[in-house]
């Protein structure tokens, strides 16, 4: 809070009267809080949980792509939650009062700039006020705009572009400079999982809700180990998801290895048995889970098994392939659906000519039908619209622009018959939008649903609330730069749908009657808005006001995910004592009104803009009004249904808990054996990294090129240049030989190609 | 069984440019945050003014414990060596296909019958069923800034004359604009009149079946903004509802005259209420009656959702003004409703995946359904009213028995979200039903289903069976009240359990327990996204979301 109140005290400071028209006018819309600003500003206590922080991030030069993802992974609350609680929390003292500096951070959080350990160097351009030199967040805003907007241009030109936005978001901070790294505290080494780690923490413990992270230590990492990132050339956001995904699978598996033969195995799971609240089923599914004890947990969320069948044609044998992914990677077709995409990919296929099958029932390569379903559901399922694709006339990747449209809610077809929970629900929570006419540049930012706030726009270092019809903007289609390149869905059910669906509905309905209230045209209104004030349109729609219950009414509304096992501080997140919102909504208003009426005294010169603000405190009143009486009615309700939700969610959950690590057990003893054999395999051939889940990242559709299928595979490329977009991106052509191999993969990334390859997988189940 | 289809005409109708007092986007910021006002695609209203004969009546299951008709032709034949041209009441069975029961009426009492305060103001009217009353404004000399410019054709009265009472008018809206066309003229790109709104988009328009005539057409059409426009092409008068949003000021997402109606229609707002307005009546500020505060608190009471609001019922003893009646039906944008044939139900369908069937007389909710998945879209009735086809975010046409209360079928073959459904009426008969079905695909889809087929068990893997879906095989003979609910119950417990405990609210239906249907037909029509379909005699007729 008070870091977002010293932004107005900075705007009551002393600015010199003799100050330029432009200065002042830009002093006042610097008091304007920012979209983001306003949605919370009736905001209770901060929460433990991290689920109430919006900071951006930072961008280092074409560093968007880590940006999004990373910001997608934080509010995948079931990762975060097993991020920041592995291998243990740090101290629960430090979040009870997160408003405390963090000794243990060696780091002023706020206030420090890049340190020289900082390999990164700031870019220059329009990144050029992220600089460290500029990055005390206490700076005036007024300095930034003033300087670099050309005398020519009023700032209301560009008020609404968002590299003013970000450039105001930098400048307000806090920002938060992660240059450090605490892996020792977490007693493992440096790796991008601590890195991730330590940025999960910093912004939870941090004191404001809204700031700006600069992930410098992270990137030096990520770009130390691995090759293709080192570029700074603009990366695929989907191969870094991967990436990272894959390397918190080994950075966490080899930080158990060497627990378990420092400590032995009993100590490490004494760890977690403790922390565990005590419950007659509990200790069970904890002691199933020892073997892979706490390591499990990205598997856990992100991991699904797809089964694929292959039908002898001559012996008409079928057998049966397992294998594990951790995203699903789709072609795409004009005009088609996200629905349809994962049907397509489900597809019976031929295998034939010079990609016939090895059968083992009738000894030799034979023609055979293969096709891919999913037998385990993921618990989160990440979607990957293959945007780009490999054209073999031009010799590089290219865009589509298909028009693929994407529902909130979805469930898959494409399972086998004897899947668990086959009619599983998902619902879309973040999308990452790829901008831009081609693969080699271009920007990422993603559109993330979050627990209570709606649906929010993160761009870099900016973070804007967005309607939820907003998600819908990114489908694709003809002259449409931006579309959405990765879909993350999470289980949920039925119930929880409905329960959201009906909040939105009432927080719709009561923005409805507010501009009712004004008695102005929808759409008079709605011209305004293209005008120069989006302020007063923010109709993000908030599941959940009221603060008090968040916490549990997450809990209740979520999916029953066994996450508790890797959640030892779950009981003290509960618990945490909150003040009534009622009281901080007073103080605030009180400080309001304080800060308005310094306002008045000083800006009599600007009248109109004041008329402006007059209006915004009366809508806010009248909504704050509203909301309170909402509360109530709906703390009543929440009361009562907590209890019941709780106890439903918790029975649920430890019902799929039992049945998945029956599962787990018997996979883990045939997986292991092969993940060794795999491994070896890997060393021999000098691939390191992605190893562990080659597979992850597949789709049946990919065939390499010396194994053409017969008709699918000959026809896709023609295809493809009928819908090819005439404008191709000046891009340097690949002169590899076996590039269409690797298709989602760009072709200078020698080391991710083998990594990726959909070739090297076939062979290694062919054989 | 399929007749061959060949494309007749492709009408592109230009969409106009955004209205000058709209400031132009210079250099859009494809993230841009800004709200867009609510748009659709191009859909049709279609209407035959000649007065019906329902000579095509014996196609229609009028009776549905009759089965010993001799005239019924066993399985769906081709009518269209057939002349009875006259016959064609198009009406306006557009995006939901409500096509005409030659005993509707008949049956269902009058919405507002037991409300004498209605049919007082209805009494006035029918001293001369060719003296239409018109709305007070010409449109062509109106000075308000909701109407920026009406073009008519030059020689608008001629080609009026000129135009066969069996000949097909449509409305369309592209874009801000509403186009009156003559789809029997030679010269049909032409239009026969183009009114260009300001700002406001129309989003969905109905024609009154009741009174339509050689020289009075009554159309309405929803708006963005939420205004209504009661509109007659031939006097040029109009006459604005909800003026400004007063009653409600949310967009209409769809709007139909009420069966049987002169003066009534239904109008969908995207907050989820339904209102009925009276074309005759003035706007008043509308503020919830007693018994809706009566119910208002009660989503918030635990288990006791409600699914419909009644905040103003047709039986309200202030009827001077509109609304006649106000449902609050849901909380998420209503995407589309549709009227029963028996003129007693109509199917609601929202954003939200939620699918209500209400006896609208009753101002009652019958049955609540769930998609699979994602929003519903599209919504139509068969011909004999017994069953309901609809179209959503799952990709999936659904087809659900009324009398059974349950799903009957899911059908696959689209390959994006389906954007309108219609049944073929000329291609029904007692057992066999024909729908056509368009998407976001591109592609129109038709599919044939029989009473006997519906009702065989179900097996998880429909996979063999694709293709055998012939219906001329299928000859079984039996009255299916008695057969049809009592397998119902043994093989579907969880349908059975539910309607015992909660007669309204069903569940979704699991994917293994529900039969899978192929299309008969799969045809990429449109290089655009389809919005709209509807059937005639001799053709379909589709369009897309910019005006094709």
């Amino acid at each position: 809070m008070t870091s977002f109140f010293g932004r107005f005290k900075t705007g009551t400071s002393p600015a010199s009267p003799a100050s330029s028209n432009l200065l002042a006018k830009k002093d006042l819309h610097a008091l304007q809080p920012t979209p983001l600003e306003k949605l919370l500003a009736d905001a209770g206590p901060i929460r433990a949980d991290g689920s109430d922080k919006f900071f951006g991030f930072e961008n280092f030069g074409s560093t968007c792509y880590c940006n999004s993802i990373v910001q997608c992974l934080y509010y995948s609350v079931p990762f975060r939650e097993a991020v920041i609680n592995f291998p243990t929390r740090s101290p629960p003292e430090s979040f009870e009062r997160p408003a405390a500096p963090l000794p243990r951070l060696n780091t002023d959080l706020s206030h420090l700039t890049n340190g020289p350990n900082s390999a990164l160097s700031p870019p220059k351009g329009r990144n050029s006020l992220s600089s460290p030199s500029q990055a005390s967040p206490r700076k005036p805003v007024t300095t930034p705009g003033g300087t670099t907007n050309p005398p020519g241009t009023k700032p209301e030109d560009n008020k609404d572009s968002p590299e003013y936005k970000k450039k105001m978001a930098m400048a307000a901070g806090p920002v938060i400079t992660m240059d450090y790294e605490n892996s020792k505290a977490y007693s493992m080494s440096e790796s991008l999982f601590t890195a991730l780690k330590d940025i999960f923490e910093a912004i939870i413990a941090h004191e404001s809700r809204i700031g700006v992270v600069s992930p410098s230590k992270f990137l030096e990492i990520l770009r130390r180990e691995n090759e293709m990132f080192r570029t700074p050339m603009h990366q695929d956001a989907h191969e870094f998801l991967n990436l990272l995904l894959n390397e918190v699978v080994e950075n966490v598996e080899q930080f158990s290895k060497q627990r378990i033969t420092e400590n032995g195995n009993i100590d490490s799971n004494a760890l977690w048995t403790t922390s565990k609240e005590p419950g007659p089923d509990r200790t069970s599914t904890i002691s199933n889970n020892n073997n892979n004890n706490n390591t499990g947990w990205v598997h856990d969320l992100f991991k699904g098994t797809l089964t694929s069948e292959t039908r002898c044609l001559t012996c008409e044998n079928t057998s049966q392939r397992d294998e594990a992914f951790l995203d699903l990677s789709v072609d795409l077709e004009q005009h088609s659906s996200v629905t349809s995409c994962l049907r397509k990919f489900s597809e019976e296929e031929m295998l034939c000519e010079r990609n016939k099958f090895h059968c083992d029932n009738c000894g030799g390569l034979q023609e055979a039908e293969k096709r891919m379903k999913i037998k385990r559901l993921p618990r989160i399922l990440a979607l990957h619209l293959k945007r780009f694709k490999y054209t073999e006339d031009l010799q590089r990747l290219q865009k589509l622009f298909h028009r693929v449209v994407y529902p909130y809610y979805l469930r898959l077809f494409n399972t086998t018959d004897d899947a668990e929970d086959p009619d599983r629900l998902y619902e879309l929570y973040a999308v990452v939008v790829h901008i831009g006419g081609g693969p080699y540049h271009g920007h990422y930012v993603s559109i993330i649903k979050t627990q209570d706030r709606g649906w929010l726009l993160f761009d870099d270092e900016m973070v804007e609330p967005v309607d939820k019809a907003y998600v819908r903007n990114f489908f694709g289609g003809e002259n449409v730069l931006a579309c959405a390149y990765v879909l993350f869905y999470r289980e949920t059910t039925l119930e929880a749908m409905q329960k959201e669906q009906e909040a939105e509905g009432l927080a719709a309905a009561k923005h409805a009657t507010e501009l009712n209230q004004d008695a102005v045209v929808v759409l008079g209104k709605q011209n305004g808005v293209a005008n120069g004030h989006p302020l007063q349109h923010v109709t993000t729609p908030v599941a959940e006001k009221d603060d008090q219950f968040a916490t549990l009414g997450h809990a209740a509304t979520a999916p029953p995910i066994p996450h508790a096992e890797h959640n030892p501080l779950e009981n003290i997140v509960t618990s945490i004592p909150i003040l009534s919102p009622k009281k901080s909504n007073l103080q605030f208003k009180k400080e309001k009104a304080e800060r308005a009426k310094q306002e008045k005294e000083k800006k009599a010169a600007g009248k109109e803009q004041e008329k402006q603000a007059k209006q915004e405190r009366k809508e806010k009143e009248r909504q704050a009004e509203l909301e309170r009486k909402e509360k109530e009615s709906k703390r009543r309700e929440n009361f009562r249904k907590q209890d019941e939700d709780l106890r439903q969610a918790l029975a649920a959950s430890k019902l799929t808990k039992t049945e998945e690590d029956k599962r787990r057990r018997e996979g883990d003893t045939g997986n292991d054996t092969e993940n060794e054999k795999e491994k070896e395999r890997e060393k021999e051939n000098g691939h390191k990294g992605l190893s562990r889940f080659r597979h992850s990242s597949m789709s049946l559709r990919h065939k390499p090129k010396f194994w053409p299928m017969k008709e699918k595979h000959e026809a896709e490329p023609k295809s493809d240049t009928e819908q090819q977009d005439p404008v191709t991106p000046g891009v340097e052509t690949d002169k590899s030989g076996n590039a269409p191999a690797v298709a989602p993969d760009k072709p200078e990334k020698e080391k991710g190609k083998n990594r990726f390859s959909l070739g090297r997988k076939k062979s290694t189940f062919l054989h | 069984m399929i007749g061959t289809y060949v494309l007749r005409d492709d009408l592109h109708l230009a969409t106009p440019p955004p209205h000058p007092s709209e400031a132009p986007v210079h250099n859009p910021n494809p993230l841009a945050t800004t709200l867009s006002p609510p748009s659709a695609g191009t859909k049709l209203s279609l209407v035959v003014l000649s007065p019906r004969q329902q000579s095509h009546s014996r196609l229609y299951r009028v009776d549905t414990r009759n089965s010993t008709r001799s005239q019924i032709p066993p399985s769906i034949q081709e009518k269209l060596d057939e002349t009875n041209s006259q016959a064609s009441d198009a009406g306006s069975h557009s995006a939901n296909g409500v096509a005409p029961s030659p005993l509707e009426g008949l049956h269902a009492p009058a919405f507002g019958e037991g409300n004498p305060l209605l049919s007082l103001v209805n009494g006035k009217d029918a001293k001369d069923p060719l003296k239409r009353r018109k709305p007070k404004s010409n449109i062509i000399k109106s000075n308000s800034s909701f109407v920026s410019r009406v073009i008519p054709h030059e020689a608008l009265s001629k080609r009026l004359q000129e135009h066969s009472p069996n000949g097909l008018y449509a409305f369309a809206n592209v874009n801000r604009a509403l186009q009156w066309l003559d789809l029997t003229s030679p010269i049909k790109e032409e239009h026969m009149t183009k009114i260009l709104f300001t700002k406001a988009h129309a989003l969905c328009h109905d024609v009154n079946r009741i009174t339509k005539g050689s020289n009075h057409i009554d159309f309405i059409m929803g708006f963005s903004t939420g205004d209504i426009i009661w509109y007659e092409p031939m006097s040029q008068k109009y006459a604005r509802i909800n003026k400004n949003g007063v009653i409600n000021g949310s967009a209409v997402s769809d709007i139909r005259w009420l069966p049987n109606s002169e003066n009534l229609f239904l109008a969908a707002h995207m907050d989820g209420s339904l209102i009925v307005y009276d074309k005759e009546k003035e706007d008043a500020l509308f503020v919830a009656e007693d018994q809706a505060t009566a119910t208002e608190p009660a989503p918030n009471e635990r288990e006791r959702k409600v699914f419909l609001t009644i905040k103003k019922s047709v039986n309200s003893k202030n009827q001077k003004t509109n609304p006649v009646a106000y449902w609050k039906v849901s909380n998420s944008k209503i995407n589309a409703f549709a009227f029963s044939p028996d003129c007693r139900h109509i199917a609601v369908l929202s954003e939200d995946g939620s699918f209500r069937i209400m006896d609208f007389l009753k101002e009652q909710l019958l049955h609540l359904y769930m998609s699979y998945y994602g929003g519903m879209i599209c919504v139509c009735w068969s011909p004999d009213g017994r069953y309901i086809v609809t179209g959503g975010q799952d990709d999936l046409v659904s087809i659900w028995s009324l009398e059974d209360s349950m799903l009957v079928a899911r059908c696959q073959g689209h390959n994006s979200w389906v954007t309108a459904v219609a049944f073929d009426p000329w291609r029904c008969d007692e057992r066999n039903y024909r729908i056509g079905s368009v998407g976001e695909d591109c592609r129109l889809l038709l599919w044939d289903f029989s009473v006997g087929m519906l009702h065989r068990p179900r097996a998880a893997s429909v996979r063999q069976q694709r293709g055998s879906i012939a219906s001329a095989t299928l000859k079984v003979q039996r009255s299916r009240t008695d057969t049809s609910t009592s397998r119902l119950r043994s093989n579907s417990n969880l349908t059975s359990a539910s309607v015992d405990e909660e007669e309204t609210v069903h569940p979704v239906e699991p994917r293994a327990r529900t039969a899978m249907l192929p299309p008969v037909m799969a045809k990429t029509v449109d290089e655009h996204p389809l919005c709209w379909l509807g059937f005639e005699e001799d053709c379909i007729i589709t369009s897309c979301n910019n005006g094709e």
